[in-house]
This record gives C-alpha cells, structure tokens and sequence, in this order.
C-alpha cells in the first residue's frame, strides 16, 4: 500500500505492508517520522488522516487522548492503511542520516530467561537475521500468545550481532512481564521491530559520561558503557554511573558494574529505602553505595564536575524527571547533552 | 483588539510562570523575569504539554516533557526546539497586567518579533494585507519572487516541481510564518514552489526588496533577520542529524 506523509518541511512517500502500523512502515522506509514510544502510549506520533481508510489496530491505547479523532487524528503506531491512504504530520520530518540503524520487523526467539534479582529477569531474544543498533536503543517485543508490542532496551551492544539481550523487571498486570516471570519461555518464539530510540550514544561524542539510571533504566547504560568500554573511551573520558533502586536486594548486574570499575568508571548505587547495609561494601569492594533517591545521590557527588558532560538518564517517570530538572537547572547541561528514556 | 486584564501582578512569583485565561477564553503562560513580564501561548508548539508545568530560571522557558526551550525576551527557540513561541505582548498598569499592544503576525512571527517597534512599524508600512480564498494559488513556479508572505491565518501548502512530477514541500499553519523568503535573497529570482491556500487565509504581503531597505536602516536589526532567516532556512534543508 502506498502511503503519502505530508510534513511541516516536505512530503515522503513509502509502502506498508498489509496490516502494518504507519509508523513501522516510515521508519522502515527510512523516514525519521516522530515517535518515542511506539507502543501507544505517549502519542507523540499523532498525525491526521487526509484520505485514505485506517485500521485501528488498539482503540484503548493510553495514547488515545492525546488525539481529537473527530479532526481524523490517530495514532501512527497503531493504525494500519487499508489501501492508499494520505496523512499529515504537523511537524519537521527528514530522513534518516546515512548509516543510521534503519529498524525492520524480524522473527526472534526466546534465550536464557533467568533470574537477576526476586523481581528482575534477564532474557535473549535469537533473532533470525543479524541486525544492527545503536548503544541505548530498544525494540518492541510481541511473543505470539500476547496481542501487540511492548518496548524493551538491549543491555548489549553488538554489530552485525544475532543476539539481544534484555532485563524485565515484573510488574503486577503487565502483560509481557506476567508471560516472562508466568513460566519457563525458553525456545518461545516472538516477533521484533526495531531498533528504535534516540537515546544512542557513539564514542565520536568525545565528551565525559554521567549515567542516572532509576531501576530497570540500567538496562540501555549497560549497552552504553559496553560499546564505550569497547573503544577504552574512558581512557580518554571520565564516567559516572547512579543506579537508583529502593533496597540492595532489589540491585541487580552489581558484578558487570564493578567489572567497568577497571576501566575507571565511577558506579553509585543509590538506596532509597533503607540505610546501605554493612555487608554491601565488602560485598561490592568496585562500587560505591548511598543513601538516598538517585538524582539526590548525583547531586552531591557530581557538585562541580559537570564539565563537558553528556548526560543518560533513564527509568520511571518521577525519577527521570527529578534527574532532568537537576541537570537543567542546577548542572545547567544544554538540552542537547541531556539524553534520556522515560519509561511510561 | 483593545487591551485585555491577564492577571494581577503579585500572581506570578519573580522567576516564576502562571497560566492566565483571559476573558473570550485566551490562554497565555506568563513569565517574570526579574519583574519584566512576557506572555506567550500556554501550550508548547511541540504537543499538548501546558507550559507553566515546565522549567523556568528567569531568562529560559523548557517543556518539561521533551526539553524545547525558548528565550522568553523572544519566544527564539534555543537548544533542541524546531518552533518559536507565539508572543503575546503585556504590559503592567498598576497592579495588573494587561495584554495589549502588537499584536499583528508581523510583530509576532518568526522572522520579525522583538525588533524595536519603529522597525516593525516601517515593515507594517510596506505590507498589504490579502484574503485568498481555499483553492487560491499566490504564486508558481517560474513566477518572480519579489514578494514574501507573512501568514496571518489559514493554510498554506507548497507543491515543488511542474505538472505530473510535483511532490508536496510542506506546508504553513501558524500565525506569524514567513515563506516566500526567496524575495529576501539575492540570486533567487524565480519561484521554485507553487503556494496554494488549503483554506481561506489572511496573509501579509511585503516586497522584500523595500523590506531589505528598511532593515539596511538598522543594521543590528538586519542581523537579527538575517540569522532567523539563515536558521529557517536550514530547518528546511536539514537533514534529521543537523538540524
């Protein structure tokens, strides 16, 4: 199906596959159309129907109300063209730069699911072709059993690699992290889009790294300070990490952490909810330990050393957003230095 | 329009935002800014985030949601922001403050907001104000580009190429938007787009060479237009990495 996007700067054109969501169909194209969840949730990629007929593939999505559909406004993550269809996106649109990570669907299958900590769980996916991306991106995940994607980031990174490797925390009701933790999902097959995320980070940035990672944010840092410890950029740059998480059982990769330690990274884990327990530091003689919420724990160590800085920040919402306004605000980091991942 | 009350002075802490209905049901976020006042639309031009709910250190506005940013003595947008905020001009009398003043797409828009009001009146001199009605083409390509526009409201599309082989180019929504600006550079005699209204539109027609005169008048002025100018153009040259 032939599908016309007309944008603020210019129009594109490109095709959709039968059933295919609009924005997959873009971005496969190699038509940077705006998204930031693609799952439904943020609406970020709204745009509006001129002709053409849609398929919704989820009238409940969250992201809903941010669209007025009585102005034929939809959600381009999950409406499907049903034929030739035109769209209009008020904003600036371009195409991907030369070389960038241009996602694809791709069959997968389920490796090594494993316990990281009483709530965490790690997991590969075997992708049937090799496929590249960029440090601190994601890919959308749907096992055949569950309707629709959910987004999770690689922890590893990986040129030309056939193996993504992920973290779920469990989440009561969560669709896909009920399936992960319900039973053994070994060999299970599922389906990927990806990679997606803008949050990417390439060691020509030539800047230090400061990495504020609440929870499972740790899993798009680990992809980063992989790729960076790789190229020994810290040979050359200086790093800090904040893993945030409520008590140290809830910590997990403390041993992959310590092993950056080498390479001279920084790494604080941040305690919100108890005091750091005696056996933590001999436990984990490369990490240091903190009481305290993570952007409240950066604070006070990062006072003053915000020199040429490039900033990840990821996790829940309040934490991301506690961690933004103190870059902003108090670090005083331009925006552009400011990368961040906000789970919703 | 006549001057509207916004709210009352000590409503809006110094460094702080407020978000004001006036009456007709206009909403502006007001900024102090060490007791200066600027008054801008409520919600970020990006999507729909109210911006009182967004960071502010006295001289620049953030979204809080993706982090656009805006000197609020201009509404110029800094950092990774792709769109200016609309200015709505207040002014305190008393103990309140009210809207009033330009507020015409000229002294709003883009190109020309913030420039000293005896610039913006000399450009306000030379303009012609047009109603096109949907359908209405305002120029081909080929045409002489001797005029640039100034979108007071309505739609305008562009379509770049000739007959069978035409692509859309974008297309113009908000109050205070420039195009045409080839009528601004030399060496661009000719159209290389057709503009067409989607809807009825009100638009500012000026001839750019008369306005180059009267910015020739005020050369930091003329900078300032030249350097809007320069960074709209390369919004829409821009690739995604560059812009």
């Amino acid at each position: 199906m032939r599908i016309q996007v007309n944008a603020r700067n210019q129009g594109f054109e490109f095709d959709a596959r039968a059933r295919e969501p609009v924005l997959y169909a873009g971005l496969r194209a190699g038509i940077e159309l705006p998204y930031e969840c693609a799952t439904g949730t943020c609406g970020t990629c709204k745009a509006k129907l001129i002709s053409g007929r849609l398929h919704d593939g989820w009238r409940e999505a969250p992201g809903r109300k941010h669209v007025k559909p009585e102005q034929r406004e939809f959600l381009m993550c999950q409406c499907a063209a049903e034929g030739e269809a035109m769209l209009e996106v008020s904003k600036f649109v371009y195409a991907m730069e030369p070389g960038a990570c241009t996602p694809d669907a791709c069959p997968g299958i389920v490796r090594a699911p494993r316990r990281l900590a009483h709530d965490v769980m790690a997991f590969g996916v075997e992708l049937e072709q090799p496929c590249d991306f960029d440090a601190g991106q994601f890919v959308l995940l749907a096992p055949a059993a569950l309707p629709g994607y959910r987004a999770y980031s690689m922890c590893n990174f990986e040129r030309g690699g056939r193996q993504l490797d992920f973290v779920a925390k469990r989440k009561p009701g969560g669709g896909f992290s009920e399936w992960l933790f319900g039973a053994d999902r070994e060999g299970e097959r599922l389906d990927t889009f990806g990679p997606l995320g803008k949050a990417t980070f390439d060691p020509a940035l030539a800047k230090n790294l400061l990495c504020i990672a609440g929870g499972s944010g740790i899993a798009g840092m680990m992809s980063i300070l992989s790729r960076a410890a790789r190229e020994r950029y810290f040979d050359r740059y200086r790093g800090w990490v904040f893993f945030g998480v409520r008590m140290l059982r809830d910590a997990f990769f403390l041993g992959e952490l310590s092993a950056f330690r080498a390479q001279g990274l920084e790494i604080t884990v941040a305690l919100s909810d108890e005091d750091v327990p005696a056996s933590a530091r001999s436990e984990w003689p490369q990490l240091g330990f903190a009481r305290g919420l993570v952007h409240e724990v950066a604070r006070r160590t990062m006072a003053g050393k915000y020199h040429d800085m490039r900033a990840y920040v990821a996790g829940p919402p309040p934490a991301v957003d506690a961690a933004i306004r103190m870059l902003l605000l108090e670090a005083r980091l331009t925006t552009d230095n400011i990368r961040y991942d906000k789970f919703s | 329009m006549g001057k509207r009350l916004v709210c009352r002075v000590v409503e809006i802490p110094e460094n702080g935002l407020k978000e004001c209905e006036l009456e007709g049901g206009l909403k502006l976020v007001v900024a102090n800014s060490g007791g200066e006042f600027f008054g801008f639309q409520a919600i970020c031009p990006h999507q729909e985030v109210p911006l009182c709910e967004g960071l502010f250190d006295g001289s620049v506005l953030t979204c809080h949601m993706h982090l656009w940013q805006w000197d609020v003595r201009t509404g110029a947008p800094l950092g990774i922001a792709e769109a200016p905020l609309q200015r709505y001009p207040v002014t305190v009398e008393g103990d309140s403050l009210y809207l009033g003043g330009d507020d015409s797409a000229l002294g709003m828009g883009e190109l020309f907001n913030g420039l000293d009001q005896s610039i913006l009146e000399k450009l306000a001199a030379l303009a012609r104000r047009e109603s096109h009605e949907a359908g209405a083409v305002l120029y081909r390509p080929g045409d002489q580009a001797e005029d640039f526009f100034v979108l007071e409201s309505g739609r305008v599309e562009f379509l770049i190429g000739r007959g069978e082989r035409t692509a859309p180019g974008g297309f113009m929504l908000k109050k205070g938007e420039v195009f045409g600006w080839a009528a601004l550079l030399d060496g661009y005699p000719a159209r290389i787009a057709s503009a067409r209204c989607l809807e009825e539109s009100a638009l500012l027609r000026i001839n750019g060479k008369a306005a180059l005169r009267v910015l020739e008048g005020d050369p930091a002025a003329g900078l300032t237009v030249m350097r809007r100018l320069a960074a709209l153009i390369a919004r829409y040259l821009a690739s995604s990495g560059a812009k």
